[in-house]
Order: C-alpha cells, then structure tokens, then sequence
C-alpha cells in the first residue's frame, strides 16, 4: 500500500499549462476520484502518478519516495486504461501473466496467480483466446486482471468504463468497488460521470481548467459544493442556479448580490416551515419512480424531480415547499459558496 | 455491362504491359540466339531448352568452353556470374539485416520517445534523400577510398545503407504511430522499459512493415547499379547487375545469355516475395483497443 502525495505538480505543454500547481494527498487504501469535464487536466494527472508523462514542476511521493522522475516500470503502479490495451498478439492468459512474466517470477507462481485471478473474475474459460474474440466488458475484465495480477499498492483507472454500455457499467462499478475492498490498495480513478464518481470514492477531487475546485468526499461534494461550477457537475438534473426568483435565507446579508442554488429533489409539498413558491407547470417527464417538471415561476423556471405520486400535470398551477436550510447560496462575483 | 467490358480489356492490357517484358525474358532464355533474333519473333521457343542456362553455369569449365558455338556467342564474363550472384545475396542480406536493426530503433526513438528535436531528426534524416544519387557519387567514391574500401561488399553495404535507411525510418515511424498509444503505455506500466515496449508492442504489431521493410532493403540493394559500379572493380565484389551488363559490352551481345542471366537475376527478390508474403497482412492489431 502507498500514499500519493502531489506538491505543486504542473504539467505545460509548451505555452499551455495542462495542470497548474496541484496539492493533492491521497491517503494510503483510499477510493480516489477524479472528476471533472474532458481537458480538465484529470487524466494528465493519472498519467504524471503514472510516470507516463513527465512532470513540469512539483514533486510527487509514494509513501516518502520521491517518485517524480522514476520510469513507470519503476513505480510499481498498475493502470487500466479507458481503451483496455490489451496486447493483441497475446492470448488473455498470456496478457494477464504478461506483468509477472517481465518480472520473472517462477513459472509455478505465475500460473497460481493466473488461475486465481481468472477465478475471481469469472475469465477462466477465455484464458485461451485472444483479445478481438472477446466482447467489451470481457476484455475490461482482462484488463483489470492484468492490473491485480502482481498486487500493486497503487490502483489507476483512466475513465475504465466509458466504452461499456449502461448495464455492463452498472455491474463492473460494483466490481471495482469489490476489488477495491478485497485488494486494499490505493486507486485513483478518473472519470467524467458523476455517479461513477459518487458510487466509487471515498473522496472525489473536483478538477477543471487544471485546478481542483474542491476535494470533498461525495456527501460533501454533494452537500456543500465549493462553488457553481461544482454544484452544476454534479447532479442529474441540474442544480438550479439563479439570481432572483429563489428565496435568500434569512442569514444573507441584504443587498449583497449571490447566486442561489436549488438541487431538483430539494422540494415538498408546501407546509409549516417551508417557504412555498408556486407557478404553472410547463413541462412534465415521467422516469418511472419519480416525475422530472419543468416549474414557471414569475421570474424563472426551475426544473425539479418530485416523487411519482404528485400527479402533476401540464399546464396546471403548482405550490411547492422548499426548505431555506436545502438552498445552496455563492457570491455573484467570485462564484464561491457561502455559509452562515 | 459495357463498364465491366472496359474494366477488363483496360486490366489486360495493364498486365500485359507489366507482365509483358517478364514473360519475354522467360520465352528468350529458353530459345536459341537464332531463334531470339528470327522475324517475326518465336513468342514462345520452339525448342525449349536450359542450354542457356548449362553454358553460363559451365562457363569456368573450359571443356564446354570449346562448345559455346552450339549456344551461341558465350561473353567473356559470364565465368563471373555465379560469383556475383553471390555477392549480390551476401550485400542484399547484410543491407536487409542491418537496415532493419538502424531502422527500427531510430523510428521508435522518434516516433514514441519525446525528445527535443525530435521533428528536426527526422527532417535532417528525410533531407539527405532529396540529394540525387549521382550527385553523391564522386563525395561517396572518395570517402569510401579513404576508408580503403573500395572493392569491398562493405562499401556497397554502408552506401546501401545510406541509401534505405531513411526511407524505412519514414516508414516504419508511420506505422508505429498508427499503433495505439495505449499499448506502449500498458506496456510500460506493465514493466518494460524501452527495449521491453520495442520487442514486446512495436515489433509484434510492425510485422507487414518489418516484411515490407527487408524487402525494400533487399530490392534495392540487389538491383541497384550506379554505386556499384563506381565502387566496385572486379569479381571481388561486383554484383550481378554489373555482370549482367558486362554482357552487352561487349563487342558482340548474345540475348540468349543476356535474358538467361536475366532470369537468375529475377529469382531470388520472386522467391523472396512468395517466402514473406503471407506476412504482409494488416489487421494484425484488431483487438487492441477499442475502435
């Protein structure tokens, strides 16, 4: 197992700055995300960790080590790429041994571990093919069995599930998440879906324009974004943002202009406590469990997600209750959030 | 209908255009000067025959020496074929062997290894092919004098070198970087440094360009004519192209021996051709990636 530490990492690419000063600690065993939109900067950074890219300035450590000009066959780190790479002149046995075998490790110990590894990952009747016999989620499987087959300390997984389709998603990400307990190692793991990055981390680095907006675990991300640009990443639907048309809580001092944030689930049904808004509802899509409506107000519309059993339809009035302790308010100017 | 008509009377008279001379090389070499010479032509030989063949490879042998007026007007260097032809395999496989060796490893420095002045190492490598041969002629004569090379398979080896190097380089840098990026990092991640990523992802997956690659060397070594005739003086190391063409020199041409001799030179790049060309496959790297 290994710590990660980056201090001041940057990455430029002549002129332009791929990823500028980022401090970042990922503790030993943690479940670390990357999140962010594409060119953020999210990959350069696994790939700096990686020691596939060099490193501009800024130092990186595993543990105590400094790391920041070793090779990658160096640094003993296991990656999974988005694309799986798999060697395609090599049999599925031949590439999940493939790392031991460079390694030189006995014979007898290599095949232990290859039977072990494609047990556990249900590939033992694929050992003898190769990689364009197989489907996606097959070879994603082999990917991360040649990534677990030498028991890395540090796990790194470029947005591996991308290329998968929705169900075949679902059941790898509780798999990842199963090896992640098993194995104990640390991993850091890049994508751009938020609910990858929700289900996964144990705390997700909100990364863009190269800089991490906010590190939080994914309550906090959720709960308390930093500021509107993490607040609008996460959530499906949409938070709603808005400069009038929300109530301010009553802690916002009068006349400083802010933004306020409504995630679409935070409303009830009107009652004591709540502030209530009503308006004419403009839109109505069902999903199933819940009811996805689109709300005119006065000055805004607001999209919201209420339980199936509101029953609203198009072009009826609506009131609605919201909580003035669920809205999310930042500063107009700097974005920022503020708290009482 | 008429399309398809045209399609092919325009391949046939296409083949027959390429193939043509071929087939009348094989046709002559199996007739008789007299036969060769007759109007209208023999298009195929009427009494066909390896005494062609028999008298060049006897040519040393003065025995049959004495017999060349059966065949025809024996020239005087045909005792030197065999020799040439055996210096012509041994320069083709030494510049094929090393071609590839210098080739590869400059094209996977410069196309995988970013390093400053990596566009600038390949404009400098492509540059020195812009230069015509016959302007390099005379710079090239003396340096190789200077080595005390001249008369050597080694000089026309280095001058061949010269000559395929930059060009496998191009080659083989664009196919490599149409390898996905992605194996070389896993394969780096997986434990190889550059050698490992060389022997373990570029080499396996350049088959069809390694193949086109050592034939290109071998082609071209073996028919080149230029250097070896200014670098060369005798039998020591002359190649087959110089011999060949020794034959119309001199004060009489016999075409029967001409295309004879012509039909050795030809067999072993065809050999070569039909030995590699189940390698030159693409495809090889379905698979990989997702794509």
């Amino acid at each position: 197992m290994a710590a990660i530490t980056l201090q001041g990492v940057t990455k430029r690419y002549g002129q332009v700055t791929a990823v500028q000063a980022l401090d970042l600690a990922i503790r030993e065993g943690e479940f670390m995300v990357l999140l962010g939109p594409s060119g953020c900067g999210k990959t350069t950074t696994l790939n700096m960790i990686a020691g596939l890219e060099d490193i501009s300035a800024g130092t990186l450590l595993f543990d105590t080590k400094d790391v920041t000009r070793l090779p990658p066959h160096q640094r003993e780190v296991a990656m999974v790429f988005q694309s799986y790479a798999l060697y395609p002149n090599k049999t599925v046995a031949e590439n999940i041994a493939f790392p031991l075998k460079l390694r030189r490790v006995p014979q007898a110990e290599i095949d232990r571990a290859l039977a072990e590894v494609a047990e556990q990952l249900e590939l033992t009747p694929l050992l003898g093919r190769r990689p364009h016999q197989l489907s996606g989620g097959q070879r994603q499987r082999v990917a991360l069995g040649r990534a677990i087959v030498r028991h890395p300390s540090v796990f790194l997984m470029d947005e591996p599930l991308s290329n998968l389709d929705a169900t075949l998603r679902l059941s790898m990400r509780s798999l990842i998440k199963r090896l992640h307990h098993s194995l104990k190692a640390t991993f850091v793991y890049v994508t751009h879906d938020q609910a990858e990055a929700l289900t996964l981390a144990d705390r997700i680095a909100v990364m863009q324009g190269g800089v991490i907006q906010q590190l939080d675990t994914p309550e906090g991300i959720y709960e308390r974004p930093a500021n509107t640009f993490v607040a609008s990443f996460l959530g499906s639907p949409q938070i709603n943002l808005l400069r009038q048309g929300l109530p301010r809580p009553a802690w916002v001092p009068a006349g400083q202009p802010v933004i306020i944030g409504l995630r679409p689930e935070d409303v009830a049904h009107p009652r004591e406590g709540l502030t209530t808004l009503g308006g004419r509802v403009e839109l109505v899509s069902p999903l199933g469990s819940e009811t996805q409506l689109e709300l005119a107000l006065p000055e805004a519309t607001l999209t919201l997600r209420v339980p199936k059993d509101w029953r609203v339809r198009e072009g009826e009035a609506l009131e609605i209750g919201i909580d003035p302790a669920r809205l999310h308010v930042f500063d107009a100017a700097t974005e920022r959030r503020l708290a009482p | 209908m008429a399309r398809r008509l045209m399609l092919a009377l325009f391949s046939a008279l296409f083949v027959l255009y390429v193939a043509g001379p071929v087939l009348w090389l094989l046709s002559s070499s199996l007739q008789m000067e007299s036969e060769i010479t007759a109007v209208p032509p023999n298009w195929l030989p009427p009494h066909p025959g390896l005494h062609n063949f028999t008298a060049i490879f006897t040519a040393g042998d003065s025995a049959e020496y004495a017999n060349r007026g059966i065949a025809g007007f024996l020239p005087s260097g045909a005792a030197n074929l065999l020799p040439s032809l055996y210096n012509s395999l041994k320069v083709g496989l030494w510049v094929a062997a090393l071609n590839l060796v210098f080739s590869l490893t400059a094209a996977y420095a410069i196309a995988v290894i970013d390093f400053k002045g990596r566009r600038a190492t390949l404009y400098t490598v492509l540059a020195t092919r812009v230069i015509p041969d016959i302007a390099l002629v005379v710079p090239l004569f003396l340096v190789i004098r200077n080595l005390g090379l001249i008369n050597s398979i080694g000089a026309l080896v280095v001058t061949y070198l010269a000559i395929t190097v930059p060009f496998t380089i191009f080659i083989l840098i664009s196919y490599f970087e149409g390898i996905p990026r992605d194996l070389y990092r896993a394969c780096r991640i997986d434990g190889c440094g550059h050698w490992g990523a060389l022997r373990h992802v570029y080499l396996p997956l350049s088959l069809p360009a390694l193949v086109a690659a050592l034939m290109f060397a071998f082609l071209t070594s073996w028919n080149e004519f230029l250097f070896a005739l200014v670098l060369t003086q005798n039998v020591a190391a002359q190649t087959l192209p110089i011999i060949i063409a020794g034959f119309v020199m001199d004060f009489t041409t016999s075409f029967s021996f001409v295309n004879a001799a012509g039909v050795i030179a030809i067999l072993p790049p065809v050999l070569l051709a039909i030995l590699f060309q189940r390698y030159i496959v693409s495809g090889l790297t379905a698979g990989a990636v997702k794509g």
